[in-house]
């Protein structure tokens, strides 16, 4: 081990010495770093997929770092500060312009108009959120739209019907006082008709937004738009869902771990494909239906993790041969057949690979959640706007701070926080 | 602090022998911690782009953004709960296994735990008993008549989290106290027992100006802890992906440096930060000046 | 009443006090331990023997880590927090030493200095501290974790002198007087002395080193048979947690404070051994 260590000093030592001399040939090996958030079984998942394109492109290696969500930032932004950062990493869509406008991708687009059709096969809702002017510097991997969860046990044994697609929000909210139950007679609730995260906009309250009519922000990123029209009257439904007690506060979800659908505290949730293989495991047995319809009709969320380039990369060549083959039809299908996501390449999300999937889920209510799914909003400044927005609303949640007045509040610093990143 | 030897001779090239490892790493400190933190204090960088100068802006915008200054106070508070709380908790349970009784070992080991753990592994159980409806402790509450607390709630959640973090600290200074008890050369108290001392004149003759170099240690080092404290409250506390409900000024650096982009902003509080734990050391200088007992 | 009445009714007060205190230092142990033998179902259970007893917890946790990293974890930890404590015990006693006894010019500022580090949250000299690293070619092996554990450190050093500054100094007098050298009263007089400031060092040292998160995160590579232990268990944690999994949690917490247990109980025999010899040198 130590052995090694001396060894690994004085290779990295030698290789900075005579660093630059290495042609850039084709035939040369060449080694890249790919690096991701995930969960443990999703390393597995990657690893698969790295062995497969190490079959087909001998020449280059790669080697796969997973972190978890939190851990992978931090590592993320120390690698690029001091000036080492990985060849490939993932993406957050709506964190993408953040990094993009501090130059840190590299530009996609001559590598794309050296292969021509690549793009075709690819969902363009997916595409959008990537491109920058006329050019893409990062590319979807996969998608997630936000879809109802039901635990059908308990949907059983309290003789509630499954929810149908027909369901609006007052079905959901009908079907969660019922469920809403004591199970031991402890005077207390054990299980709560529906959880989700109101803290983030994806899982439930940008699709309650735009099913009432309302919308997050402007077109040009300079407006919060979350305390007009509709908007308001989605917030009031989601405060009436913490005071009638059907959906546990934010600081009783703490004590249930966090996803108390998975820990079957919960009957209902809303959240996307990445929670089924967690789902699958602890045993539940659920189903899946479409988001309720609102005022304005059904509306869900896409969101899309990606593939960018460091800009400093060395090999950018092979970083871009290993994007290609992620998209190509061979890597989404692994992809689809290891659960977390939905292919974003057309052919492969509406193929057996993604469709029949062990189980009996049924699969097609993610995908055909497309047709009314807004893109989740990609703009400068997200995380610390989605910040601003997620804490400040936090304590309405707790039964600590009164609606409107604190929305008003929170709107105010939201646009600060626009101005600042503009 | 003038007191000292003078090294003789070939001795000095023994003592700068002794001192080149910490010079080494000082030089390492200064320059990582120190100096990069106040120049970058001074710029705006986004860990990418070549930083920007900035000049006092930085500093200025701390005093404006109403975020920092809620988590500034927020630490401040809960250096005002904690530091006393350990150092006076400290020194109790170590004057108390001092007194040479039985089972000192066990008490030893038994209040040392909590401190050889790691937050990540003790928050979660934490967690477990703080619960509000499913919590041992609510439980306990609840079969004495009492009703249930929301301990992590914002009202409770400094106080919740003060706990934990005390109790996280005792044995790291019943440690430190105990090995300066030891120190006190036993004839001391047998000549002030025949002189008709009681345990409490003992105490506050004998023990209490002779253990100030480690009351002074601990002092420090717990307030320099708090200042810096942020791992159990924001495992217990944080809700979604965001702050915690007791928001604290470390964590809002991290954020602003990682999350924000804005590494000259969590340099200018960093530096703010520790300019208050210098001011607060300065004190605790001029009082060891004046008060610590050295021998 | 006589002073041996008083010493019995002080030392059963004491007793009640520390009884009582030692309750709650270990109840949280001891529930974590509870938990990890529960089956998940019984996880809010308020009974602290669980019943039935299982220990498929622990089972599961092995499968969770892949490639049977769990020995290579422990190994990396234990590798790097022994030497860590090994560096901060040697660098950190000689220069206390100096700083505590020996009068030298610039004393004073080196060590304001010193202290001065240790204000700057780690979270903000992350990143300078990375790029030196950096220049030296250090990043992806296990010495950015190391080799600062043998430049001395702010905590041990101050630690260390505030204890050599209560040693009686006649006793370095008379060493002085019978013609020892500096180095002799540090190696013969000091060290010696100090085995419970040294032993509570290396205790504190070793399971900051073991708990640390974010260094080894930084610094190794995220591979389950590089990092470490700290690392590796959290890797798992966000989604167990997520999931309300606590029974296994609660097994991986256990496990992962083991190995300082057991460290702490082989530190704590010197810490004993210190305590007895300097009662008795008076």
């Amino acid at each position: 081990m130590k052995k090694n260590l001396f060894v690994l000093v004085i290779a990295s030592m030698l290789l900075a010495a005579c660093g630059g001399t290495k042609p850039a040939t084709t035939q040369a090996k060449s080694e890249i770093t790919f690096m991701m958030w995930g969960a443990p079984e999703e390393q597995t998942v990657w690893q698969a997929v790295v062995d497969d394109f190490h079959i087909a492109n001998p020449n280059i290696t790669v080697k796969v770092e997973v972190s978890d969500w939190d851990s992978y930032w931090t590592k993320l932004n120390t690698l690029i500060a001091g000036g080492t950062p990985p060849d490939v990493f993932a993406m957050d869509a709506p964190l993408y312009l953040d990094w993009q406008s501090r130059g840190a991708l590299l530009d996609l687009q001559p590598y794309i108009d050296a292969t021509p059709g690549f793009l075709d096969g690819i969902y363009p809702q997916t595409l959008s959120a990537y491109k920058v002017g006329n050019d893409y510097y990062g590319l979807p991997r996969d998608f997630q739209t936000i879809v109802l969860f039901y635990n059908k046990g308990m949907f059983d044994k309290a003789g509630v019907a499954y929810p149908s697609e027909n369901w609006t929000y007052a079905d959901l909210l009908t079907a969660a006082k019922t469920l809403t139950q004591d199970t031991n007679g402890d005077g207390k609730i054990e299980q709560y008709g529906l959880w989700t995260d109101t803290w983030d906009m994806e899982l439930f309250w940008s699709e309650a937004i735009w099913a009432n009519g309302g919308d997050i922000i402007n077109n040009d990123h300079t407006k919060t738009l979350i305390g007009e029209g509709g908007a308001r009257d989605a917030w009031s439904y989601i405060d009436s869902l913490y005071k009638e007690g059907v959906m546990p506060k934010p600081s009783t979800a703490g004590e249930y771990g966090g996803d108390l659908f998975q820990s079957g505290n919960a009957a209902m949730t809303t959240i996307g494909h990445w929670a089924v293989p967690g789902y699958v495991q602890s045993g539940i047995k659920f189903g899946v239906a479409p988001m309720p319809t609102g005022p304005a009709g059904r509306a869900t969320s896409v969101n899309s993790a990606g593939f960018v380039v460091s800009k400093d990369s060395k090999n950018p060549d092979a970083a871009f041969e290993f994007i290609k083959f992620a998209l190509s039809i061979t890597g989404q299908k692994r992809l689809a057949e290891l659960g977390f996501a939905i292919p974003v390449l057309k052919s492969v999300a509406e193929s057996d690979s993604y469709l029949k999937q062990p189980g009996d889920l049924d699969q097609k209510v993610f995908l055909d959640s497309l047709a009314f799914a807004h893109m989740k909003p990609v703009f400068k400044g997200y995380e610390e706007w989605a910040g601003v927005v997620g804490d400040g609303l936090t304590p309405i949640w707790d039964g600590e701070a009164e609606l409107n007045a604190t929305l008003d509040e929170v709107i105010a610093s939201a646009d600060e926080v626009l101005t600042k990143n503009k | 602090m003038q007191y000292g030897l003078k090294p003789l001779g070939r001795e000095k090239l023994w003592l700068w022998v002794m001192l080149t490892p910490t010079l080494i790493g000082l030089a390492f400190g200064t320059i990582g911690s120190l100096l990069a933190t106040l120049v970058l204090s001074f710029y705006e960088w986004d860990l990418i782009r070549p930083p920007q100068w900035a000049g006092f802006s930085n500093y200025a915008a701390l005093f404006q953004n109403e975020t920092y200054i809620k988590a500034f106070s927020n630490t401040i508070t809960f250096a005002v709960l904690y530091v006393p709380g350990v150092v006076i908790l400290s020194l109790f349970v170590a004057v108390l296994l001092n007194r040479k009784i039985g089972g000192l070992g066990i008490f030893r080991t038994i209040y040392f735990l909590p401190t050889v753990t790691s937050a990540v592994a003790t928050a979660l159980v934490w967690n477990m008993i703080y619960g509000k409806d499913t919590g041992i402790l609510n439980y306990f509450l609840e079969s004495f008549g009492m009703s249930p607390v929301c301990w992590l709630c914002s009202n409770n959640a400094m106080m919740s989290v003060v706990i934990v973090n005390i109790w996280g600290a005792i044995g790291e200074g019943m440690i430190i106290f105990l090995a300066g008890l030891t120190a006190i050369p036993r004839d001391y108290y047998e000549a002030a027992s025949m002189d008709g001392a009681n345990d409490a004149q003992q105490f506050f003759k004998i023990t209490l100006p002779l253990i100030t170099p480690s009351i002074f240690f601990q002092t420090l080092i717990s307030a320099i802890n708090a200042f810096q404290a942020y791992d159990y409250i924001y495992m217990l506390t944080r809700r979604g992906q965001g702050d915690s409900t007791v928001p604290v000024a470390v964590y809002s650096i991290y954020r602003n440096a990682f999350n924000f982009f804005r590494m000259g902003t969590a340099s200018a509080q960093a530096i703010q930060l520790a300019l208050l734990v210098a001011v607060f050391m300065g004190i605790m200088f001029w009082w060891e000046r004046n008060y610590v007992v050295y021998e | 009443m006589s002073s041996s009445t008083q010493k019995i009714i002080l030392d059963i007060l004491s007793y009640a006090i520390l009884i009582f205190g030692a309750i709650t230092m270990l109840f949280p142990f001891l529930w974590m331990l509870s938990v990890s033998f529960r089956i998940p179902a019984q996880q809010y259970s308020r009974s602290i023997i669980p019943d039935p007893i299982t220990i498929q917890n622990y089972i599961d946790l092995w499968k969770n880590l892949p490639d049977h990293s769990f020995p290579y974890l422990v190994f990396n930890s234990f590798k790097i927090s022994t030497l860590t404590a090994a560096g901060q015990l040697i660098t950190c006693a000689m220069a206390a030493f100096a700083f505590a006894i020996v009068n030298f010019k610039g004393r004073n500022l080196l060590f304001s200095l010193l202290l001065a580090t240790m204000m700057i949250p780690s979270q903000v000299s992350l990143i300078p501290n990375f790029i030196i690293f950096k220049y030296l070619h250090l990043i992806g092996t296990q010495w950015p974790l190391i080799l600062p554990a043998f430049w001395g450190g702010a905590f041990g050093t101050f630690l260390l002198r505030q204890y050599f500054l209560t040693i009686p100094r006649d006793l370095v007098d008379a060493a002085r007087i019978d013609g020892a050298s500096l180095f002799g009263i540090f190696w013969k007089i000091y060290l010696p002395l100090s085995k419970p400031a040294l032993a509570a060092l290396t205790i504190f040292v070793f399971k900051d080193a073991w708990n640390d998160l974010l260094h080894p995160l930084i610094y190794l590579p995220t591979d389950m048979h590089q990092t470490t232990l700290t690392v590796g268990l959290a890797f798992f944690q966000q989604q167990l947690q997520m999931g309300g999994k606590f029974t296994v949690l609660m097994a991986g917490a256990f496990l992962s404070i083991l190995p300082l247990l057991f460290i702490f109980f082989i530190a704590q025999k010197q810490f004993i051994e210190g305590i007895a010899l300097s009662g008795v040198k008076r």
